[in-house]
Protein backbone atom coordinates (compact mmCIF):
# COMPACT_ATOMS: atom_id res chain seq x y z
CA UNK A 1 0.00 0.00 0.00
CA UNK A 2 2.89 2.39 -0.58
CA UNK A 3 0.90 3.81 -3.50
CA UNK A 4 -1.03 6.06 -1.11
CA UNK A 5 2.23 7.56 0.17
CA UNK A 6 3.28 8.14 -3.44
CA UNK A 7 -0.01 9.88 -4.26
CA UNK A 8 0.28 12.09 -1.17
CA UNK A 9 3.88 12.96 -2.06
CA UNK A 10 2.99 13.84 -5.66
CA UNK A 11 0.11 15.98 -4.45
CA UNK A 12 2.27 17.87 -1.97
CA UNK A 13 5.12 18.39 -4.44
CA UNK A 14 2.72 19.59 -7.13
CA UNK A 15 1.11 22.01 -4.69
CA UNK A 16 4.44 23.41 -3.56
CA UNK A 17 5.83 23.68 -7.11
CA UNK A 18 2.67 25.49 -8.21
CA UNK A 19 2.93 27.85 -5.25
CA UNK A 20 6.58 28.61 -6.01
CA UNK A 21 6.11 29.14 -9.73
CA UNK A 22 2.88 31.19 -9.54
CA UNK A 23 4.37 34.61 -8.67
CA UNK A 24 7.21 34.11 -11.14
CA UNK A 25 5.36 32.72 -14.13
CA UNK A 26 1.64 32.37 -13.57
CA UNK A 27 1.07 30.68 -16.95
CA UNK A 28 3.23 27.69 -16.03
CA UNK A 29 1.44 26.88 -12.80
CA UNK A 30 -1.53 25.43 -14.68
CA UNK A 31 0.81 23.14 -16.65
CA UNK A 32 2.33 21.89 -13.39
CA UNK A 33 -1.16 21.23 -12.06
CA UNK A 34 -2.10 19.27 -15.21
CA UNK A 35 1.11 17.22 -15.05
CA UNK A 36 0.62 16.42 -11.36
CA UNK A 37 -2.97 15.33 -11.90
CA UNK A 38 -2.00 13.13 -14.83
CA UNK A 39 0.83 11.50 -12.85
CA UNK A 40 -1.61 10.61 -10.07
CA UNK A 41 -4.03 9.17 -12.65
CA UNK A 42 -1.26 7.06 -14.21
CA UNK A 43 -0.40 5.75 -10.75
CA UNK A 44 -3.94 4.48 -10.11
CA UNK A 45 -4.44 3.04 -13.59
CA UNK A 46 -3.16 -0.41 -12.55
CA UNK A 47 -5.64 -0.50 -9.69
CA UNK A 48 -8.47 0.42 -12.06
CA UNK A 49 -7.51 -2.52 -14.25
CA UNK A 50 -7.72 -4.87 -11.26
CA UNK A 51 -11.11 -3.44 -10.24
CA UNK A 52 -12.53 -3.80 -13.74
CA UNK A 53 -11.22 -7.35 -14.03
CA UNK A 54 -13.08 -8.17 -10.80
CA UNK A 55 -16.25 -6.57 -12.17
CA UNK A 56 -15.87 -8.61 -15.36
CA UNK A 57 -15.59 -11.78 -13.28
CA UNK A 58 -18.74 -10.84 -11.34
CA UNK A 59 -20.60 -10.11 -14.58
CA UNK A 60 -19.56 -13.49 -15.98
CA UNK A 61 -20.86 -15.23 -12.84
CA UNK A 62 -24.22 -13.44 -12.80
CA UNK A 63 -24.78 -13.86 -16.52
CA UNK A 64 -25.63 -10.25 -17.33
CA UNK A 65 -24.94 -9.47 -20.99
CA UNK A 66 -21.44 -8.15 -21.51
CA UNK A 67 -22.69 -5.36 -23.79
CA UNK A 68 -24.25 -3.60 -20.81
CA UNK A 69 -21.04 -4.11 -18.85
CA UNK A 70 -18.84 -2.51 -21.51
CA UNK A 71 -21.34 0.35 -21.77
CA UNK A 72 -21.10 0.87 -18.01
CA UNK A 73 -17.30 0.88 -18.14
CA UNK A 74 -17.42 3.41 -20.96
CA UNK A 75 -19.72 5.66 -18.93
CA UNK A 76 -17.36 5.49 -15.95
CA UNK A 77 -14.42 6.40 -18.21
CA UNK A 78 -16.27 9.37 -19.70
CA UNK A 79 -17.12 10.51 -16.18
CA UNK A 80 -13.50 10.41 -14.98
CA UNK A 81 -12.18 12.15 -18.10
CA UNK A 82 -14.82 14.89 -18.05
CA UNK A 83 -14.34 15.50 -14.33
CA UNK A 84 -10.59 15.87 -14.81
CA UNK A 85 -10.96 18.26 -17.75
CA UNK A 86 -13.64 20.35 -16.05
CA UNK A 87 -11.46 20.63 -12.95
CA UNK A 88 -8.55 21.94 -15.00
CA UNK A 89 -10.82 24.40 -16.83
CA UNK A 90 -12.20 25.68 -13.52
CA UNK A 91 -8.73 25.95 -12.02
CA UNK A 92 -7.38 28.00 -14.90
CA UNK A 93 -10.09 30.59 -14.26
CA UNK A 94 -12.37 29.47 -17.07
CA UNK A 95 -15.26 28.20 -14.99
CA UNK A 96 -17.88 28.75 -17.71
CA UNK A 97 -15.84 26.54 -20.05
CA UNK A 98 -15.67 23.94 -17.29
CA UNK A 99 -19.44 24.00 -17.02
CA UNK A 100 -19.74 23.47 -20.79
CA UNK A 101 -17.34 20.52 -20.60
CA UNK A 102 -19.47 19.03 -17.81
CA UNK A 103 -22.62 19.57 -19.89
CA UNK A 104 -21.00 17.86 -22.87
CA UNK A 105 -20.01 14.92 -20.69
CA UNK A 106 -23.54 14.62 -19.34
CA UNK A 107 -24.96 14.61 -22.87
CA UNK A 108 -22.48 11.95 -23.99
CA UNK A 109 -23.28 9.80 -20.94
CA UNK A 110 -27.01 10.16 -21.58
CA UNK A 111 -26.51 9.12 -25.21
CA UNK A 112 -24.45 6.11 -24.11
CA UNK A 113 -27.10 5.12 -21.55
CA UNK A 114 -30.04 5.26 -23.98
CA UNK A 115 -29.74 1.58 -25.08
CA UNK A 116 -29.93 0.51 -21.41
CA UNK A 117 -33.12 2.55 -20.94
CA UNK A 118 -34.56 0.98 -24.09
CA UNK A 119 -33.72 -2.54 -22.88
CA UNK A 120 -35.41 -1.81 -19.53
CA UNK A 121 -38.48 -0.66 -21.46
CA UNK A 122 -38.40 -3.90 -23.46
CA UNK A 123 -38.30 -5.94 -20.26
CA UNK A 124 -41.24 -4.00 -18.83
CA UNK A 125 -43.25 -4.48 -22.01
CA UNK A 126 -42.59 -8.21 -21.88
CA UNK A 127 -43.69 -8.43 -18.26
CA UNK A 128 -46.94 -6.56 -18.87
CA UNK A 129 -49.85 -8.76 -19.94
CA UNK A 130 -50.72 -7.97 -23.52
CA UNK B 1 6.16 8.18 -15.56
CA UNK B 2 7.46 10.02 -12.57
CA UNK B 3 7.56 13.11 -10.49
CA UNK B 4 10.48 14.53 -12.47
CA UNK B 5 8.23 16.12 -15.09
CA UNK B 6 6.79 18.47 -12.45
CA UNK B 7 10.27 19.52 -11.37
CA UNK B 8 11.24 19.88 -15.04
CA UNK B 9 8.34 22.21 -15.82
CA UNK B 10 9.01 24.30 -12.71
CA UNK B 11 12.72 24.49 -13.60
CA UNK B 12 11.98 25.56 -17.17
CA UNK B 13 9.64 28.23 -15.83
CA UNK B 14 12.22 29.56 -13.37
CA UNK B 15 15.06 29.50 -15.90
CA UNK B 16 13.14 31.29 -18.63
CA UNK B 17 11.88 33.88 -16.15
CA UNK B 18 15.47 34.63 -15.11
CA UNK B 19 16.61 34.56 -18.74
CA UNK B 20 13.86 36.95 -19.75
CA UNK B 21 14.80 39.34 -16.95
CA UNK B 22 18.46 39.29 -17.99
CA UNK B 23 17.64 39.79 -21.66
CA UNK B 24 15.31 42.67 -20.81
CA UNK B 25 18.05 44.31 -18.72
CA UNK B 26 20.39 43.99 -21.69
CA UNK B 27 17.83 45.78 -23.80
CA UNK B 28 16.95 42.81 -26.01
CA UNK B 29 13.22 42.72 -25.47
CA UNK B 30 12.38 40.82 -28.67
CA UNK B 31 14.76 37.96 -27.82
CA UNK B 32 13.21 37.80 -24.34
CA UNK B 33 9.78 37.45 -25.93
CA UNK B 34 11.03 34.71 -28.23
CA UNK B 35 12.59 32.87 -25.28
CA UNK B 36 9.30 33.06 -23.39
CA UNK B 37 7.36 31.69 -26.35
CA UNK B 38 9.91 28.92 -26.89
CA UNK B 39 9.72 27.81 -23.26
CA UNK B 40 5.93 27.87 -23.51
CA UNK B 41 6.01 25.62 -26.57
CA UNK B 42 8.45 23.19 -24.94
CA UNK B 43 6.24 22.86 -21.87
CA UNK B 44 3.09 22.52 -23.99
CA UNK B 45 4.71 19.66 -25.91
CA UNK B 46 5.66 17.94 -22.63
CA UNK B 47 2.12 18.24 -21.29
CA UNK B 48 0.64 17.16 -24.63
CA UNK B 49 2.69 13.96 -24.51
CA UNK B 50 1.22 13.28 -21.07
CA UNK B 51 -2.31 13.97 -22.30
CA UNK B 52 -1.93 11.72 -25.35
CA UNK B 53 -0.65 8.96 -23.06
CA UNK B 54 -3.73 9.52 -20.85
CA UNK B 55 -6.03 9.17 -23.86
CA UNK B 56 -4.39 5.96 -25.06
CA UNK B 57 -4.53 4.52 -21.53
CA UNK B 58 -8.21 5.37 -21.23
CA UNK B 59 -8.90 3.86 -24.64
CA UNK B 60 -7.37 0.57 -23.58
CA UNK B 61 -8.93 0.43 -20.09
CA UNK B 62 -12.42 1.73 -20.80
CA UNK B 63 -12.41 0.37 -24.41
CA UNK B 64 -13.89 3.52 -25.94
Amino acid sequence: MDIILKIVAVGFITCIATMIIKPIRADFSIFIAIAGGLIIIFMIVNYLTVIFATFKHLINITGVSSGIYSLLIKIIGVGYLIEFTAGICNESGNSSLGDKVLLGGKIVILTLALPIVLSILDIIMELLPA
Amino acid sequence: MGIEIIIKIAAIGLLTAILGQILKQMGKDEIATIATIASFIVVIIMVLNLISELFSTFQTIFNF
